[in-house]
């Protein structure tokens, strides 16, 4: 069942188009996550999805809901926690949370946000006294308050500390065990493949590619990147590239020092031949790895952009 | 959430984020105090004593004139013979060098002679104290002119102080709802500052994608700042009536209406700043601007007919000039609501009022300040 249905959505500012086509829908229950470049629409197209910018194109549907005759009923519905983290900076985390609950119809007890966001021994510190992690939290943790089955979360890691990163993964991991449906933006990419259901990939504007994380890495090229690294130095490194340049299965090689890096569509197969190689020779290898396609390999061949973090 | 709740909790968040705003009460509380007590002790503290003077009396050479005015000046209450009795001239002379006494007395070498000297210090030569002893000796000269001669005087001076009102209105009192009027007035014009702060922070977009209800927020809000200004107004009135003996005589309608149409009139002023200030220093130095110019031209500290002509019409404009007058008509003088003045200057503030809270809405609107990002 679609939770939100989002069509040919458009929206500019003077000259700059910011949003030039989106379409997607939102299952009840997934982590939908859009990532792209700084300058993509992410955060436009998002704030049009939560009634704070007027699209000038598309239209925007909750289930039966629309802004245009439900616009309280929608924000009853929904939670956002927006990029600047707003808050009253003097309130605790108790009194902003408390504060919060008012505007809503049903609200779910403060003590147990807390309990969720890890902030129960915080309560009672003014936020202005709080890390940017946990403000981040709390953040969330407002955005839980009204108990809203859809919850806006627009780069809530950026910034943070890894393991500040983790406490919100843990976050956001469980909200889907409750069933919520999260719609996520970020910029790292890890996080995207870890979180999400389906991922969104946005650049100038427009929507490149939606599918699950391993079906876009699947629609990569098969080459793989194979590392070995010799003990006995360059010279061994050299004679081993020399090897695997005349496998059938090894596309290119390159060398670094003792480490020989090739690409290949058959990692085993290579492996197995450079292995019985290695034997003959009396190499001795200290390292091998394949490295793992990642979606950033995804985002550079569907953009062809570098990403940056 | 029905509205009064959610008012109730709106209210009690404000009250808790303006308990929490060191900057707030500084400068609505304890500058304010601190503003007045220094005006009050340098202008006010010293003009409800009467005038004494010290100073030395030489009569080198006892005679019956010289007794005679001896007597007489040792008689007068405000003149404060030093040690009690004549001294040598010598002596008398070092005093007025060192400023020991304010003047010395010579009084006549013998029954024939006529003249007085008055000795003072070449410092104090054109000061007030001065003018006054030479008026009081001048004063007794004449008397004993006119009994030499068995003569009545003919002419007669008599003092009478007046002002505009029912009651006196010193100096005190003047200062004191001076005082009320600018810090509620500062209160306003600063104290939207916040609404700057939310605005940059995102607080206010963070509340428009919540259903909560905007003007309750507003109200709860202007709520909290009308109790605050009330709490100025009961801490400035305690501090002049029983620190400084200020008397008021309170209409209470009428202090009710200039209050609540002057308070709301510059927060809407400081609306108007902030519909224009992106940052909280852009505001700050607006509103500083604004109040600066204000604080001396309205009247504030000074009585306005006692500033250059050229400059009084700019006076009889701004809205502080008729928030202070009216504070005094409604605090000092008890005027009732049924004067053409009070209902004049609560018109001038409501002009001010509507036309910054219109201009203030429009620029918000044009400008999207809140909408956009």
């Amino acid at each position: 069942m679609n939770v939100l249905e989002v069509k040919n959505l458009q929206k500019s500012f003077g000259s700059i188009r910011a949003v030039q086509d989106i379409s997607f829908s939102v299952e009840a229950g997934e982590v939908f996550t859009i990532i792209g470049p700084n300058g993509a629409g992410k955060t436009t197209t998002l704030e049009m999805i939560e009634g704070l910018v007027t699209p000038d194109h598309g239209e925007i549907h909750f289930g039966e809901m629309n802004w245009g005759h439900h616009a309280v009923a929608i924000k009853m519905k929904i939670g956002v926690q927006p990029q600047s983290s707003a808050m009253f900076d003097l309130l605790t985390p108790e009194e902003n949370l408390d504060l919060f609950a008012t505007f809503y119809e049903k609200a779910r007890p403060t003590a147990e946000i807390l309990e969720l966001i890890n902030l129960t021994e915080h309560r009672k510190n003014q936020v202005k006294k709080l890390s940017g992690g946990q403000r981040q939290r709390l953040a969330i943790g407002l955005a839980m308050i009204s108990d809203p089955d859809i919850i806006f979360l627009d780069e809530p890691t950026t910034g943070l500390d890894p393991q500040a990163r983790r406490h919100i993964w843990d976050i956001i991991l469980e909200l889907k065990k409750l069933g919520k449906t999260t719609i996520l933006t970020t910029h790292y990419m890890e996080e995207a493949e870890k979180l999400s259901d389906r991922v969104c990939i946005v650049d100038q504007g427009n929507i490149v590619t939606i599918d699950t994380p391993s079906a876009l890495i699947e629609k990569l090229t098969k080459e793989r990147e194979v590392r070995l690294s010799f003990l006995d130095g360059e010279k061994a490194a050299e004679e081993g590239a020399i090897f695997a340049d005349n496998l059938n299965s090894v596309a290119r090689t390159e060398r670094e020092g003792a480490v020989l890096k090739l690409w290949t569509i058959k990692p085993e197969d290579t492996l197995l031949e450079l292995f019985k190689f290695t034997k003959e020779k009396e190499f001795q290898v200290e390292q091998v790895s394949i490295r793992e396609m990642s979606l950033e390999d995804v985002f550079i061949a569907f953009t062809g952009k570098e990403w940056r973090d | 959430m029905n509205n009064f709740n959610q008012f109730k909790k709106m209210f009690s968040a404000q009250l808790k984020l303006t308990l929490r705003e060191k900057q707030a009460w500084f400068w609505g509380i304890f500058f304010p105090v601190i503003l007045m007590v220094i005006f009050m002790v340098i202008f006010s503290g010293s003009s409800d004593n009467e005038f004494e003077s010290e100073i030395a009396i030489v009569a080198d050479n006892p005679n019956p004139t010289s007794e005679m005015l001896l007597t007489q000046i040792t008689q007068l209450p405000i003149l404060d013979v030093k040690t009690g009795e004549p001294v040598s001239r010598d002596t008398a002379e070092r005093w007025v060098k060192d400023q020991e006494v304010d003047a010395a007395i010579v009084l006549p070498e013998s029954a024939e002679d006529t003249s007085f000297v008055l000795v003072v210090n070449k410092e104090d030569e054109r000061g007030v104290t001065t003018q006054a002893l030479s008026a009081i000796l001048d004063k007794m000269v004449q008397q004993a002119n006119l009994s030499a001669v068995g003569a009545a005087p003919t002419f007669d001076i008599q003092f009478e102080s007046l002002t505009s009102g029912n009651n006196e209105l010193n100096y005190t009192d003047f200062l004191l709802t001076g005082m009320i009027a600018l810090s509620i007035a500062q209160g306003g014009m600063f104290g939207m500052v916040d609404l700057v702060e939310m605005r940059r922070k995102g607080l206010i977009k963070r509340l428009r994608m919540t259903p909560a209800k905007m003007g309750i927020f507003g109200l709860s809000d202007m709520v909290m700042r009308l109790l605050f200004s009330v709490i100025q107004i009961l801490l400035l009135s305690l501090i002049g009536v029983f620190i400084f003996g200020a008397n008021l005589f309170i209409s209470f309608p009428s202090l009710i209406i200039v209050f609540f149409i002057g308070a709301l009139s510059f927060n809407a002023l400081g609306y108007l700043f902030s519909s224009f200030s992106t940052t909280q220093n852009a505001y700050m130095g607006v509103a500083n601007i604004v109040s600066f110019v204000m604080m001396f031209l309205s009247g504030v500290f000074f009585p306005i007919e006692t500033m250059p002509d050229w400059l009084q019409p700019i006076s009889n404009l701004l809205p502080l000039t008729y928030f202070a007058e009216g504070l005094r008509d409604s605090m000092v003088y008890e005027t009732g609501l049924f004067s053409s003045t009070l209902w004049f200057g609560i018109g001038v503030l409501v002009i001010w009022g509507v036309l910054s809270f219109v201009l203030g809405s429009w620029l918000y609107k044009r400008k999207s300040i809140v909408a956009a990002r």
